[in-house]
């Protein structure tokens, strides 16, 4: 409960901060929306070549693209202005002020900040992935639309967890400013269907970083193309890799001495 | 004035070689994006034999080429100039007897290009053993013919972003703007897909432009793949935009360090 409320504390400061610059947000959603004609005309350029992209027709690669931008968001909004804070928190030695607080540290770490103007990139992600399926003419059933929405949940915890997991690595190299940018580089394959890349980068993106897990797989589920099993295995998978990342946080805590006074 | 090239270039590498780490990580977004498109290309062209011509093998060698060419011919001028010209420590620069741009700025460019170009070789080399393109349209006269169109390259691209970042003494949007560029240059230097590719209105385009003499003509012509009329057409396309960019850039600079006041003292 209190957490919820924490929450939404951190949500109406962020949303005045955002506010302060409004200009800046109208520019940003603009900016936006261009770069979302120029992936629709990118798309539109592989099609008039070709009728499917490894088995993917058109409606279904829109869909991708909006659970692409989700997870985008995910990254935007919450993974690249939180760790910037992060890594110099724990350079500087502010970090403490964070651990002195009586709360859960990896919460506050994780949602202190959040770029607002991103919630808008949630509502077209939503438009893509309906307009997409539509187009794409396939008839959902209500399994595939649970599994993709559970596999999509489970995709986000899964990134989310490996984020922690760089970001208390820095615990022990306090000067780790790469930690998430992997994570940032491979998330534009997100972008296609995990199946067209060679194998080698299917596996990178698969279980070294795994981008395709949070994109490709829930559409996957929408598509029909899992069973019972597999999504239950997903679940099974997201559970085990937020237990690993909750206890590497701990440990990062432990080990973390300060850097002030 | 060599003396100032030689010293600055001294400093800047010694500098840099610190971040070699830092740049292999970065390096990795550059990477992404060509090996995503050649991915997406190569599935067309295998499932339907070709796509307009290109075969799969096109595709590999066009990326793999876009790879090098883009390095070499790619600039970071906003990266370091624009926070200087907000925060004013431009002034700084100022002072010293040598136009700042065409001094450490362009230095600093190079440097980073160099070392980047380093980290990418091993890199590079991986991922030719993993996509066995076969390179036997290029020859020493296509490679030599190639060197006036990425040092010109580079030099255009380069006057086109420091023009860019002048833009920091009017606004601070300069990194929207920037942005905006940033995806014209995506879509039509021949980073997205060969130009051939694209719906006629847009080859028309980019036609006019100067970004495909960033990446997709100094690409065809390392592949051998353009005609000795339009490789001289192109080299004229070279020298004029470097005329008009390089006095575009002139001006901007004179009029935007005339509205420049140093915050700080």
């Amino acid at each position: 409960m209190r957490i919820f409320q924490l929450l939404s504390a951190l949500f109406k400061i962020n949303v005045q901060m955002t506010l302060a610059y409004r200009l800046d947000t109208l520019v940003n959603i603009l900016l936006n929306l261009f770069w979302l004609g120029w992936e629709l005309l990118g798309l539109n350029i592989i099609f008039s070549n070709t009728k499917s992209l490894g088995g993917w027709g058109f409606g279904e690669l829109i869909a991708l693209l909006g659970v692409f931008r989700l997870v985008n968001a995910l990254m935007a909004a919450l993974i690249m202005p939180n760790t910037q804070q992060f890594n110099t928190a724990v350079r500087d030695g502010t970090l403490d002020y964070t651990l002195l607080q009586p709360v859960n540290s990896m919460f506050l770490v994780t949602f202190s900040r959040m770029v607002i103007w991103r919630v808008w990139d949630l509502l077209l992600g939503a438009i893509l992935i309906i307009v997409g399926m539509q187009l794409s003419g396939s008839k959902e059933n209500l399994f595939g639309l649970l599994s993709f929405l559970l596999l999509a949940t489970t995709g986000s915890i899964i990134l989310y967890s490996l984020w922690i997991v760089m970001i208390a690595a820095t615990f022990w190299f306090i000067k780790f400013d790469n930690n998430v940018t992997m994570l940032d580089a491979l998330l534009s394959t997100g972008r296609y269907p995990v199946t067209i890349y060679p194998i080698w980068l299917r596996v990178i993106v698969t279980f070294v970083v795994p981008v395709a897990v949070a994109t490709t797989v829930p559409l996957q589920a929408l598509r029909g193309d899992l069973n019972g099993l597999q999504v239950l295995l997903y679940a099974g998978i997201s559970l085990v890799a937020f237990l690993v990342a909750t206890r590497m946080w701990k440990a990062g805590v432990r080990h973390y001495s300060g850097a002030s006074s | 004035m060599i003396k100032i090239y030689q010293r600055l270039w001294q400093v800047n590498w010694a500098e840099q070689w610190q971040y070699r780490a830092n740049l292999l990580m970065y390096s990795l977004y550059g990477l992404v994006s060509p090996v995503v498109y050649l991915a997406v290309w190569t599935t067309i062209a295998n499932s339907q034999g070709s796509v307009s011509g290109l075969t799969a093998n096109d595709f590999i060698t066009y990326y793999l080429t876009l790879l090098i060419v883009d390095q070499l011919t790619s600039d970071i001028t906003i990266h370091i100039l624009a926070n200087k010209i907000q925060d004013g420590t431009l002034a700084g620069d100022l002072l010293r007897p040598a136009h700042p741009v065409l001094t450490s700025t362009l230095v600093y460019n190079i440097a980073f290009k160099a070392l980047s170009f380093i980290v990418l070789i091993p890199v590079w080399i991986i991922l030719v053993l993993l996509f066995q393109p076969n390179f036997g349209m290029v020859t020493p006269g296509s490679l030599l013919l190639s060197i006036p169109t990425l040092l010109f390259g580079f030099a255009i691209n380069f006057l086109f972003g420091a023009t860019l970042t002048s833009l920091a003494f009017w606004t601070t949007r300069v990194y929207s703007v920037s942005e905006f560029f940033g995806a014209l240059v995506v879509l039509f230097s021949g980073q997205f897909v060969p130009l051939q590719l694209m719906p006629p209105a847009i080859q028309t385009v980019a036609q006019y432009l100067p970004f495909q003499l960033f990446k997709f003509v100094p690409i065809e012509i390392i592949l051998n793949k353009l005609s000795p009329e339009t490789i001289a057409r192109d080299f004229v396309a070279y020298l004029v935009w470097f005329v008009i960019l390089f006095l575009i850039f002139r001006w901007t600079w004179r009029e935007g360090i005339k509205r420049f006041s140093a915050v700080g003292a």
